[in-house]
């Protein structure tokens, strides 16, 4: 094993929970619903596991498949409740989901540790179990973007009229995207009690909802590959930036501040659009090439006046 | 426009309606006594008509008429007031808009409605994705996860219209009346019982309005019914089997394309009275 990999265990650990966070927030996006109830999962999530370990002696991995159902089938029920909202009052009962489960962890007593948390959650959790659960959790995501799925996402999202006259049921499809946030919400946080061994109320709430946006604004809300991008910067950047001190929350507030402005598509949006320029130059330049080729019209029923005496009169010159 | 006597002799539509239906014909749509009122502004007042299939049909009438709303309200995707929807003789009007699309009821819009992230290819595919009436061996698991799949109905639509050497093209990098063509390729892929065009024409040269004319009368076969809404009277004449025209939400006259843009009640709605005393 490298001795970067050992060195940088605890971030490898932050990228994978960070990146599964950041989707749970991405995929309902991707679909037009504007919700943090990912945000809210996770912190579920992260209580979830430490209970089921501690308390019922569980394994790592029916812990984590036990909080990433629950959580889901709990953000479905918020996604019923909510679902008439839209835009930002969508999001914003989506926060207020966030916060209660920040204030159920301050007040759930000995079931949630109070304000202390819950802490010593040691289980047989091994790094491979968790590339391996980052590892379907993307590939599924990824699949979710292409053929007729992807299609159908990109109408819910872009224009729910014109899907549902595509035959395409929009509501069940927002639903679908609420119980999907939760699912990898609710894995997320499982996950990262089981590599960090404990959790309180600080943990979660709020500031996991600014941490994820920034990864998608940054990276990319359209695709998980904007995601992993922005998970790989919002990881490892504060490490990096340790060096200036206390200018890091400043720099780290430009960086993200300069992106929403110049970067509306995030980083992985810039490739796309590239990508799509330089197809379209070359398009462009085939088109010209092709349109010189073509030799003059020669002379028809169909040409003008001018055309026909064009000849005679370069002659006459 | 000249203005033959000819008003007369003209089916005008009572509230009964339906006046058109031909020996044997079974309506593929019927609208009985549909009404849609936003408040007090009446933009579909009492419209009873019936869809054939092999047939197409128009609807004609000054801006405001009432003419999108109806088809937004036979589409679903404007919640009626009051009135009675049929589809093949099966009362439809409290069924969400992606029911009635999986009744192969097919739509474009007035204004042009692409995914801009998708590019043409794609965009007609989305059209076929929904498609549930084809027979035959599905593709295999792999190649739909992948999005591999490319549906026959796709390079069939892009053939009908036209759009062949377009597909890898994204819609911003389309003229508006390719864009149109593009739409209107979509709405076929999705192989429509019923199909519903509202202004395909609009923004297009005269030769595109031909064409799109001309693609439109290939596709009266198959027990197809298609409605069309255009502001071109000509291209409904050339176009049309039967037209119904409307002012302020209720229907004024149908028959006969040219019967019916010579109707009095139609001139005077798009001239005025005087105007049309005048004509």
């Amino acid at each position: 094993m490298s001795s970067f990999y050992l060195t940088n265990l605890v971030l490898v650990q932050a990228t994978i929970t960070g990146l599964l966070l950041a989707l749970s927030i991405q995929v309902p996006i991707r679909m037009g619903v504007f919700s943090f109830a990912g945000a809210g999962a996770y912190g579920f999530g992260c209580y979830a596991g430490a209970i089921l370990v501690l308390d019922y002696q569980m394994a790592a991995l029916p812990t984590i498949v036990i909080a990433g159902l629950a959580s889901g089938v709990i953000v479905l029920v918020v996604g019923l409740l909510i679902a008439k909202l839209n835009g930002l009052y969508l999001a914003m009962a989506t926060v207020a989901f966030c916060l209660i489960i920040s204030v159920v962890a301050i007040n759930g007593g000995e079931l949630t540790g109070g304000s202390t948390g819950r802490y010593g959650v040691i289980s047989d959790f091994t790094m491979g179990h968790m590339f391996a659960i980052g590892a379907i959790a993307l590939v599924l995501v990824a699949l979710s973007e292409r053929g007729k799925l992807g299609r159908r996402v990109d109408a819910v999202r872009e224009d729910p009229e014109l899907a549902a006259s595509m035959g395409i049921n929009v509501r069940r499809y927002r639903l679908v995207a609420f119980a999907v946030s939760g699912v990898l919400g609710g894995v997320a946080g499982a996950m990262n009690i089981l590599v960090r061994s404990a959790v309180s109320p600080l943990d979660i709430g709020f500031p996991l909802i600014v941490l994820a946006l920034t990864m998608i604004i940054v990276g990319g809300s359209l695709s998980w590959k904007g995601a992993v991008i922005g998970a790989l910067i919002f990881t490892w950047l504060p490490d990096l930036l340790a060096v200036v001190g206390e200018w890091q929350e400043l720099i780290y507030g430009i960086i993200v501040a300069i992106a929403a402005v110049l970067l509306p598509r995030g980083l992985y949006g810039v490739y796309v659009d590239t990508k799509r320029s330089v197809l379209r130059r070359r398009r462009q330049e085939a088109t010209d090439k092709a349109t010189a080729q073509t030799p003059p019209p020669t002379s028809t029923g169909d040409t003008t006046d001018i055309d026909r005496l064009a000849p005679e009169m370069e002659a006459q010159r | 426009m000249s203005t033959p006597n000819t008003a007369e002799t003209l089916p005008t539509t009572g509230p009964a309606g339906g006046a058109h239906a031909s020996p044997g014909g079974v309506a593929v749509l019927e609208c009985d006594d549909v009404c849609v009122h936003f408040g007090g502004v009446k933009a579909v007042d009492g419209i009873s008509l019936q869809l054939l299939p092999d047939t197409i049909h128009g609807i004609i009438g000054p801006n405001g008429s009432g003419k999108s709303t109806l088809i937004g309200a036979i589409t679903r995707l404007t919640k009626l007031t009051s009135g009675r929807l049929l589809f093949d003789g099966e009362e439809y009007q409290s069924s969400p808009a992606s029911v009635v699309a999986r009744k192969r009821v097919a739509r474009t819009f007035q204004t042009v409605r692409l995914l801009p992230d998708l590019t043409v290819l794609e965009n007609i595919q989305l059209g076929a994705d929904g498609r549930t009436h084809d027979e035959g061996p599905r593709p295999n698991l792999l190649k739909r996860l992948l999005g591999k799949q490319i549906s026959p109905a796709v390079g069939e639509a892009i053939e009908r219209t036209n759009l062949q050497g377009f597909e890898s093209f994204y819609p911003s990098e389309l003229s508006y009346g390719t864009q149109r063509r593009v739409e209107i390729a979509r709405a076929i892929s999705t192989g429509p019982r019923l199909l519903l065009l509202d202004e395909p024409t609009a923004g297009m040269n005269q030769t595109e309005r031909a064409e799109i004319s001309a693609l439109l009368q290939s596709l009266r076969t198959g027990g197809l019914s298609q409605l069309l809404v255009e502001h071109d009277v000509q291209m409904m004449i050339d176009t049309c089997d039967h037209v119904f025209a409307m002012n302020f939400g209720k229907l004024i006259a149908e028959g006969r394309p040219k019967d019916v843009v010579q109707s009095p009640q139609v001139q005077e709605a798009y001239l005025g009275r005087k105007w049309r005393d005048h004509a």
